[in-house]
């Protein structure tokens, strides 16, 4: 059983609490402007490309017999003579890879990742900094947009090619300690750019005759974005206002005002001089309800000159007719009298 | 207690002693002739240093007994231009290499070609390629290694090329 490596299990204290929530975010935000200006570094593929490549040397290299397993510093490329350039110091005689080494295959297809799929289209700018400026004489700002980033999946292939078990199982397990949290980080011109190992091909050459090795491929699938700086705009803000008013003096026209009907409670039909019957016209809409009579033994409703009824309760006026009430008089010798109701419609 | 049983096929017209010439003017022709010439670095499995698990050699840990230089018939096949499985790194592969050698040989020299020796064969005067034993012929019962179906006369070993990280001839 191994023993536990010497030295201190903690060889410094933290004085202070790593930061959370809104000051990480700012912590963040420093370091991806950080060494520039205000705004955000350009990502574009040779960037992502190259954050992989160190994201392999730094992290999944490893050493076996106590030396360093080399990596083939190139990707993917039609130019027959970088592999040399990139592997003449481990070559054999022959000019052919001496195992043990690793290879990073990019594949040349890169995705939008699906995150874009429920996005403002367009691509428009969006607001990110105002920054101060001082011209001299007046204090002012500049306003700096960016579009937003977008998401982009990049597939890598990482191959071990090698004739030991022993270099097969450091390199998984080097994979299996960075990959155990699902994903890991390369910070790439200062963003978290997040790495995911998809999945695991043995490809190992086992064949009878012939030179025996493994080949281990791993795939990755980096989740990264690109940013153009190309594409920023800077440009200033308001530094003074002028409010300006301005009146019409032409005069209004207003349409001319609908005659309102008369809020009357009640209407009441006078007989006066020994009449028996009386007109009136309405100009709006409502229903006359019945009240009461005054020396009025009975009473016939005409709307238009066409008959309604005798001794009604209601009556429908729409506007614009003619009601016309006939009465026969009582014998009291009062002026007679038809009292109703209007109820507005 | 192992019998000899004298072979008489083809008794009528051929003998143990027209055996021996055919293969005495064989080996003058291949010895003295051609004189093809291979290093064998039989492994001493008893001394060679592996990891327990998997047995496989540590690094510079393969011992091997005395090397012995022996004669063969030889061909070296075409090296192959391909890649190092998909990973898009080319490479032109050395051929395997055919040796047929005399069973007499083997038994003049006194040695044993097994599954994993390594054989060395110089392609110049300043470079050897090293190879390792896969296929060690040992069973040589069909007509092709038999002198006329008389009696088994050579060994046809192949062996595949190997990497100096594998086997240098240290």
């Amino acid at each position: 059983m191994a023993l536990p490596k010497r030295g201190p299990v903690k060889p410094t204290i933290p004085l202070e609490y790593p930061k959370t929530l809104l000051p990480r975010r700012e912590e963040i935000k420093d370091m991806i402007t950080k060494d520039g200006t205000y705004l955000p570094k350009s990502l574009l593929h040779a960037d992502l490309d190259r954050g992989f490549l160190d994201f392999v040397k730094e992290k999944i290299q490893f050493t076996s017999e106590g030396k360093k397993i080399p990596v083939v510093d190139i990707l993917i490329t039609t130019q027959n003579w970088s592999q040399f350039v990139e592997t003449w110091d481990f070559q054999n005689i022959d000019k052919n890879l001496e195992p043990p080494f690793l290879t990073i295959i990019r594949n040349p297809d890169v995705k939008l990742n699906d995150k874009r799929r429920y996005n403002i289209p367009n691509n428009r700018m969006y607001y990110y900094m105002e920054v101060p400026t001082w011209d001299g004489n007046r204090k002012g700002a500049n306003i700096y947009k960016i579009p937003q980033p977008i998401p982009v999946d990049i597939k890598y292939t990482v191959a071990l090619v090698c004739n030991r078990m022993r270099e097969v199982n450091k390199m998984n397990q080097t994979i299996m300690n960075l990959f155990a949290s699902y994903e890991a980080y390369q910070v790439i011109n200062g963003h978290y750019i997040p790495i995911v190992n998809e999945s695991f091909t043995d490809e190992s050459v086992m064949d009878l005759e012939s030179r025996k090795y493994y080949i281990n491929k791993y795939e990755f699938t980096l989740h990264g974005f690109l940013i153009d700086e190309e594409q920023f705009e800077v440009y200033p803000a308001l530094n003074r206002t002028i409010q300006m008013f301005e009146v019409d003096s032409r005069p209004v026209k207003r349409p001319q005002k609908k005659q309102q009907p008369p809020e009357l409670e009640s209407i009441t039909f006078t007989y006066e001089n020994g009449l028996t019957t009386l007109e009136r016209s309405f100009f709006y809409t409502c229903d006359l309800l019945f009240q009461n009579t005054v020396n009025v033994s009975s009473f016939s409703v005409y709307i238009n000159n066409q008959y309604v009824g005798d001794d009604v309760d209601l009556i429908q006026i729409n506007n614009g007719d003619e009601l016309k009430i006939d009465i026969i008089m009582g014998s009291t010798g009062q002026v007679p009298q038809v009292i109703f109701t209007q109820k507005l419609i | 207690m192992k019998s000899n049983v004298p072979i008489t096929r083809l008794g009528k017209f051929f003998g143990d002693r027209d055996f021996e010439l055919e293969i005495g003017m064989g080996q003058e022709w291949l010895i003295g002739d051609m004189n093809y010439t291979c290093v064998l670095y039989r492994i001493d499995r008893n001394k060679i240093k592996t990891d327990d698990v998997y047995g496989e050699v540590v690094e510079d840990g393969i011992k091997f007994l005395p090397p012995v230089e022996f004669n063969a018939y030889i061909t070296i096949a075409a090296p192959s231009n391909k890649m190092v499985g998909s990973t898009r790194m080319d490479q032109v592969e050395p051929g395997n290499i055919t040796m047929s050698v005399y069973l007499k040989t083997l038994n003049d020299l006194n040695i044993d070609i097994n599954f994993g020796d390594y054989v060395g064969y110089y392609d110049s005067e300043n470079f050897v390629r090293y190879y390792s034993v896969v296929n060690d012929g040992r069973v040589v019962s069909d007509i092709k290694h038999t002198y006329k179906g008389y009696k088994p006369f050579y060994r046809t070993i192949i062996a595949a090329p190997v990497g100096p990280n594998e086997f240098r001839g240290l």
